[in-house]
């Protein structure tokens, strides 16, 4: 690779232990795996971490490898704190944020970055909001100023506040294209009708016509403090000279605490299952998701439901989902079980497609295959595969510098322990298959689950009945 | 979003159409007159340090030993992709989809399964070119997916059960991926438009009859045309005992018989003469606007100035299609197009999604009213500067991993039959001039070459009246 340093391997051991070990008798795949490898994932001398004195906190994630170097500012709210009506705000003063900052207006911003041959991004999600630019180390300088100018200058001029907002509606028309949209929006509105993880994270076309200039400034008053910002440097930079860098320009930032995020109200957990079926006449697919509530990021049971969730439907050819409808029935192409892990509580889903006529006996499998895993939980032999795919993807997952330094700031914004990185192995390897089949009995409710179908209506009606009560909805 | 497991065979039609934004989302770059300063990293190029071994039967086995990394990337591509095809269209990918099911010591996806056991991401995909299979792994895993790779190249098992089966779950990925996909769609009638004869003329996943048709014996004889080892690139790349590696690849594949002779489809495309046109009905908001040109393949002298075009009309914010149809005229979300090197011919595209409510003739204009600007004048020496440096940082983000970096020398060694080393290729960049861009404009983008697509629902505007003709400008 392009790399000028060397760093200190990561699990090169066994590799050279497996490497040097005769070629026995019994073909590879017969032999048993390596123990799983523990340890911290990143050497403490290339990661730093300083509080400024107006609350900032910096962390730096020195590599030495390529000229290359991100910064970003990620502040630790995002979609879910905003309200019914706001929703959308944050996506939409996101955005704003490179139409116009410091000295420069809006195309003249865009050129800045596109100088540099730069990528500049900001968005919101559930739980952050992430304003990053990338660029080459030589150029930290520049990049430093583009950001500092973006998240502390914004301009907010009303004509592009016009225009981001015609681009929002836009978009939010336009997504009504994509079956996948419109399934999970249909879901997201099932589950949580009337809160804010119901509606889509860029808003609707109502709460979005309401937004302007001075929405945008309000929220990025109430939000872009100090206090409730991680500043992040990764890559080809020293934590000395970042530093000097991230006091001239974000010393001076100041602001109070932000707002405590609002509660969200406890997701309702129905008696019955119920459908909805979105009606695309034209579609030969139809789109299918299955779930119900599932849980915070910061619950303890999260470890053994996430080998739960990766047994039944986890990525790749190893789930009993997959073997199921694809793999034995050639029903889909993918098929996929998670839960998704937000602050407050994200929805359980599995999700997959298939052709029109096979909706039924595809949901008929995945409800059957959910009730399964109640009755027979993961085995022993399911468990231990579970646990050495999960800890082995997860140091490919960490490939990257800027793969880790994601992760570490995930953690703060979700509250968890700094150190959750480095014991994630073990705490995998030591969940039992009785704390597995607990998250099974308590996690997962086919009988209460929400149905819901992107296709054609007059043929999937009749096709469902017996299901649930059915609702059908346009577009 | 509902998660959807995202790691099964998968097809790749060439590049997809991506606005140009999220191409350069996670960029990075290189080289600036900005504050040069010392004791910064500087870039030096592995592909120098990638060892060459060609078996005895021709087989390529490219290794790059970095120790940090704790990953290891292992590849194999296959020179045969949808242009080699002859009757069943489509059977390149099927027949990639067939290789996870199951061989004589292991029944149908062990061997995905068993290196997933391990944290490996398994997959494949097919292009119009070519066929690649890869594994990206913990390092220990190493010597198992060796085993599973020469078992399966040795002893594939092809059943009517199995076909059968993943017959359908192909065509569950062409109803994916096209024909429920509006950008699919439309990608499909662009090349049927823009090729006549050329076997890019046909999808990459085929078309639906010819997948149903498919039986074992064609998959059999597919397999036994293409896949000999003096077809067959291997690359691995990250932390691994080279030697023992080497050693092993010799031990099962060093086994395999090569090909006297692999067929190829003699076909070339013939000359266009006229403006050709489509219209796809779909039921869309948004419709989807695409235009064509034939361009030279990769490799040829002009590339590296269809680049520069490519990136100049579309690469970032104050990119011309950006600038003027999304930003300024906000006729549209999303505005791309560039240069497609594809192995035997060429492409250049440009396309524009619509706002939903706003006119495709309107956007059509607007879109190939740049195209003809290019030809008609000379871009600035700050715009020339500006897309060369984004080109770079695009060269430059394809290192950053393991996987990046083994696929670029597969790739390159197949495309090129060579790794062409990052230094030349910055230099011809740093030679284009702006007269070159104008001349392949000139050459390449004249309006009587160009194919337009339109997507859009039935009844919806017209099918387009042709713009006025550029030629007719001064």
């Amino acid at each position: 690779m392009i790399r000028t340093g060397r760093l200190p391997a990561l699990l090169l051991l066994p590799a050279v232990l497996a490497g040097c070990s005769a070629l026995g008798a019994r073909p590879a795949w017969e032999q048993p795996p390596p123990k799983v490898q523990e340890g911290p994932v990143v050497p403490a001398e290339r990661l730093h971490r300083t509080t400024l004195e107006n609350g900032l906190e910096v962390l730096v994630l020195e590599d030495h490898r390529l000229p290359r170097l991100a910064l970003g500012i990620v502040l630790r709210r995002g979609v879910a704190s905003e309200s019914v009506e706001q929703a959308g705000l944050a996506s939409y003063t996101a955005e704003l944020l490179q139409r116009g900052a410091g000295p420069r207006d809006a195309p003249a911003f865009a050129r800045a970055v596109d100088d540099l041959g730069a990528g500049f991004d900001a968005s919101a999600d559930w739980d952050s909001i992430s304003i990053g630019v990338a660029g080459l180390s030589r150029d930290e300088p520049a990049l430093v100023d583009l950001l500092a100018d973006a998240v502390l200058r914004p301009r907010f001029e009303p004509g592009e506040a016009a225009r981001v907002r015609s681009e929002q509606q836009a978009g939010l028309e336009q997504a009504k294209d994509e079956p996948e949209t419109l399934l999970s929006r249909a879901f997201a509105r099932t589950l949580y009708p009337g809160q804010r993880y119901g509606l889509p994270s860029d808003g609707t076309p109502e709460s979005v016509a309401r937004f302007d200039a001075a929405a945008a400034r309000a929220f990025h008053a109430t939000y872009f403090v100090p206090s409730n910002a991680i500043l992040y440097a990764v890559g080809d930079v020293s934590n000395e000279e970042f530093l000097e860098a991230a006091r001239a320009a974000f010393g001076g930032w100041r602001g109070g605490a932000p707002p405590a995020a609002p509660p969200l109200a406890p997701t309702p957990t129905p008696e019955a299952r119920r459908v909805v079926i979105v009606d695309r006449p034209d579609l030969g697919q139809s789109q299918i998701v299955v779930g119900h509530e599932g849980m915070r990021r910061s619950e303890p049971a999260r470890h053994a439901a996430l080998l739960l969730a990766d047994v039944l439907g986890g990525g790749g050819f190893s789930s009993r989902l997959m073997e199921r409808v694809r793999s034995e029935a050639g029903l889909t192409y993918s098929i996929g079980a998670g839960f998704a892990m937000r602050r407050e509580g994200g929805p359980f889903s599995v999700a997959t497609f298939t052709r029109v006529p096979e909706t039924r006996r595809v949901i008929d499998l995945i409800l059957a295959e959910l009730e399964r895993a109640k009755t027979e939980p993961p085995t022993p032999a399911e468990l231990g595969e579970a646990k050495t795919r999960a800890a082995g993807g997860f140091v490919l997952g960490l490939e990257t510098s800027q793969a880790i330094a994601s992760a570490l700031i995930a953690l703060d914004v979700e509250g968890l322990p700094p150190d959750s990185l480095d014991v994630y192995r073990s705490r995998i390897v030591q969940i039992t298959p009785e704390q597995v089949a607990a998250a099974a009995e308590a996690r997962l409710h086919p009988e209460r689950a929400a149905i819901v179908v992107v296709g054609p209506a007059s043929v999937l009606v009749p096709e469902l009945e017996g299901l649930g009560e059915i609702e059908v909805v346009k577009p | 979003m509902p998660p959807a497991a995202g790691r099964s065979p998968a097809l790749r039609v060439g590049r997809r159409f991506e606005p140009a934004l999220r191409r350069i989302a996670a960029s990075l770059l290189l080289l600036s007159a900005l504050g040069a300063r010392p004791a910064r990293a500087t870039l030096d190029d592995p592909a120098s340090r990638v060892r060459t071994t060609t078996l005895a039967n021709g087989m390529t086995v490219l290794t790059l030993v970095d120790s940090t990394t704790p990953v290891v990337s292992l590849q194999i591509w296959v020179k045969a992709g949808s242009r080699d095809e002859t009757r069943y269209t489509g059977i390149a990918h099927l027949f990639e989809h067939m290789m996870f099911k199951g061989s004589t010591n292991l029944p149908p996806e062990r061997h995905a399964q068993l290196l997933e056991a391990r944290g490996g991401r398994v997959n494949a995909f097919t292009t119009n070119d070519v066929t690649a299979y890869f594994e990206d792994l913990p390092p220990d895993a190493l010597p198992l997916a060796l085993a599973l790779e020469a078992e399966r190249f040795a002893n594939l098992d092809i059943s009517e059960k199995t076909l059968a089966s993943e017959r359908q779950v192909v065509l569950e990925e062409r109803r994916l991926r096209t024909e429920d996909d509006p950008q699919g769609r439309l990608l499909e009638q662009l090349f049927a438009t823009t090729f006549i004869a050329h076997p890019y003329r046909w999808p990459v996943i085929g078309w639906r009859s010819d997948v149903e048709a498919v039986g074992v014996p064609q998959c059999r004889a597919f397999f036994d045309t293409y896949y000999a080892p003096n077809d067959l690139v291997m690359v691995i790349v990250g932390s691994f005992d080279e030697a023992d590696a080497l050693r092993r690849v010799q031990e099962s594949f060093g086994k395999m018989k090569p090909a006297a002779e692999i067929p190829r489809n003699p076909t070339q495309e013939p000359a266009q003469r006229g403006e050709r046109r489509a219209v796809v009905h779909f039921d869309v908001r948004a419709p989807v606007v695409a235009a064509a040109w034939h361009a030279p393949k990769a490799g040829d002298p002009d590339a590296p100035a269809l680049e520069v075009l490519g990136e100049i009309l579309s690469s970032g914010r104050s990119s011309r299609l950006y600038e003027r149809l999304v930003y300024r005229e906000q006729l549209a979300l999303a505005a791309a197009g560039g240069y497609w090197d594809l192995a035997s011919a060429g492409l250049f595209y440009a396309y524009v999604a619509v706002r939903p409510g706003v006119s495709p003739d309107a956007a059509e204009r607007s879109l190939l009213a740049e195209v003809e600007r290019l030809r008609r004048e000379e871009v600035g020496a700050d715009e020339l500067a500006k897309a060369k440096k984004q080109i770079e940082v695009g060269i430059v983000s394809g290192l950053t991993t393991t996987h990046g970096l083994a696929s670029r020398f597969a790739g390159e060694t197949i495309l090129y039959g060579r790794i062409r080393p990052l230094e030349e290729r910055l230099a011809e960049l740093e030679a284009v001039t702006a007269a070159d861009v104008e001349r392949v404009a000139k050459t390449h983008l004249a309006p009587e070459g160009r194919n337009v697509v339109r997507l859009q629902r039935e009844g919806d505007a017209s099918a387009g009246a042709a713009p006025p003709r550029g030629r007719k400008a001064p």
